[in-house]
């Protein structure tokens, strides 16, 4: 019995339509979609891309592989594409991430108008990522390109990777938020009201937010396929949609977050571990991941990924969520420039994760809705969400049994100086019941500990449980 | 021929701002035929437009 599922979010373009049959990611043609793609599929640029990385492996499957109920009349081609292992969105990218995503995105864009083709939208989420590999994976996107024309994609380009760029680049405001409040990203209008001064000399800023929010309000009324009628006829050109693209390619590579350029490396030198912890610690995550064949693995509060280094030696692929978005973002360059595709970073604040977004909830799924991981690492995290953020322990362990995976958690007692800290925030006795007996009672209720070790502090405890079935 | 996205003319206008000096005459150019399109004869205009 084979089990179809159409993906949620593949409803806005009537020519491609992307649907999962029994583990494989499939995409549907119509007529018009079909052409597109095979000039597509003639460029080449289309290997290159696909050799390099930067566009999702693609082959070309028969029709018949998609079952008539689905197919209808309206799909004549089937395509296959490589499974992305985990999904994350745009609001979870940090932003060298997003930097990353939008220059592959461009230069897929300028070699498509190299070879007669454009892409029809600009949108950050048909982008994802392989570890710190940033990836286009919206093939459908291609299309033969109409002299004359700009590109259609552009408002949404600026929209959802554009502007968040700016605005953390030349405000130090963070993106993530805003693109977790609206899918269609920062609106012109409103991004040109947060650039005042001189800040419209900030590279792009005149431009991009102020003309183009001015552009915006005085042309509403304007019907679009007049205005392109107009444009050609005052002589735009294919030529000129390349000179637009390349000027938007060269701004974006120079946009840089100034504090993640700066601060990382202090981060590590203030770190609480020490060596011998650090390294038991690493010791025991392996212990407890050998030769389980672990495929997916969360590392919650992976915080600057030595844990999820370490759980790569022993699993396919692991995430690791952090809220911190500076240390994630200089995780990800060092994953970058290393290569790594095992390794995602994730931002995330764990107390507040990702909820499912878009058309009635169902485009952008809940973060925790996105895989099943195999094993969970949960180290130096439980007191943070116990103290600071009030969830009682019980909480805490229905929350990690219903993830599902085997657990590596630590245990961090409320005389060790970290929790301390935080204890000293709240008031005398509040947090009463946040004590080790009482986790090792809530844990063993639901797992079985099949490991346990005592860090040499004496204050932190390390656990191995399995879900109990 | 339209995309499947709103393009928006606002978006598209600005293009040709950002492609640079060939855009800009582009835009200036459009900018003239807007201000001149009324003056023209309305028989051409509306040929040019269909």
């Amino acid at each position: 019995m084979s089990d179809l599922e159409l993906e949620p979010a593949s409803f806005r373009d009537p020519a491609s339509t992307v649907a999962y049959l029994d583990g494989r990611v499939l995409r549907g043609l119509t007529k018009d979609g079909a052409a597109d793609f095979d000039t597509l599929a003639a460029a080449p640029f289309f290997a290159k891309a696909m050799d390099d990385g930067k566009l999702v492996r693609t082959t070309q499957v028969p029709v018949e592989d998609l079952p008539q109920s689905v197919r209808g009349d309206a799909w004549v081609r089937a395509l296959e594409h490589e499974r992305i292992p985990f999904v994350s969105y745009p609001y979870e990218w940090t932003f060298s991430m997003l930097r990353d995503a939008a220059l592959v995105h461009l230069d897929l864009l300028l070699a498509a108008l190299d070879a007669d083709l454009t892409m029809k939208d600009g949108y950050a989420y048909n982008l994802a990522f392989v570890g710190a590999r940033p990836v286009f994976i919206d093939v459908g996107s291609f299309e033969r390109v109409r002299p004359g024309e700009p590109w259609a994609g552009y408002r949404q380009f600026c929209q959802t990777m554009l502007y968040p760029l700016l605005l953390q680049a030349h405000k130090d405001v963070r993106f993530q938020p805003w693109l977790r409040g609206a899918v269609q990203g920062i609106q012109p209008q409103d991004l040109a009201k947060l650039f005042s001064g001189t800040d419209k000399l900030k590279p792009g800023v005149l431009k991009h937010v102020s003309l183009h929010g001015a552009m915006d309000q005085r042309y509403s009324k304007s019907r679009a396929q007049d205005t392109q009628k107009e444009l050609k006829a005052a002589g735009f050109s294919t030529e000129l949609q390349k000179a637009t693209v390349a000027a938007i390619r060269k701004l974006v590579a120079r946009l840089e977050w100034g504090r993640s350029a700066s601060e990382w490396n202090d981060y590590q030198k203030t770190s609480t571990y020490t060596d011998a912890e650090r390294e038991l610690k690493a010791a025991f995550v392996a212990r407890a991941l050998q030769g389980k064949g672990a495929r997916l693995v969360f590392d919650l509060g992976g915080n600057d990924g030595t844990y999820s280094r370490v759980a790569a030696n022993h699993a396919d692929y692991v995430v690791c969520a952090d809220g911190d978005d500076l240390v994630l973002d200089g995780l990800y360059r060092s994953l970058r420039q290393e290569g790594n595709h095992q390794i995602l970073p994730a931002y995330l604040d764990l107390s507040d994760p990702s909820p499912a977004l878009g058309w009635r909830g169902r485009e952008r799924a809940a973060f925790f809705d996105r895989g099943r991981p195999d094993a969970v690492l949960a180290l130096a995290l439980l007191h943070h969400l116990a103290i600071t953020g009030n969830v009682p322990l019980a909480e805490l362990v229905d929350w990690l049994t219903a993830l599902g995976g085997r657990l590596v958690v630590e245990f961090v007692d409320p005389t060790d100086p970290m929790a301390d800290r935080l204890l000293a925030n709240k008031p005398p006795g509040m947090h009463g019941d946040y004590r080790r007996e009482v986790f090792e009672r809530l844990l063993e209720a639901r797992f079985d500990v099949v490991d346990r070790q005592e860090l040499p502090s004496g204050t932190r405890t390390l656990y191995h449980a399995t879900p109990r079935r | 021929m339209l995309a499947y996205l709103d393009a928006a003319s606002g978006s598209l206008i600005v293009q040709a701002i950002v492609a640079g000096a060939a855009g800009a005459a582009v835009f200036f150019k459009l900018g003239w035929r807007r201000i001149t399109g009324p003056f023209r004869r309305r028989a051409a205009a509306e040929h040019d437009e269909r």
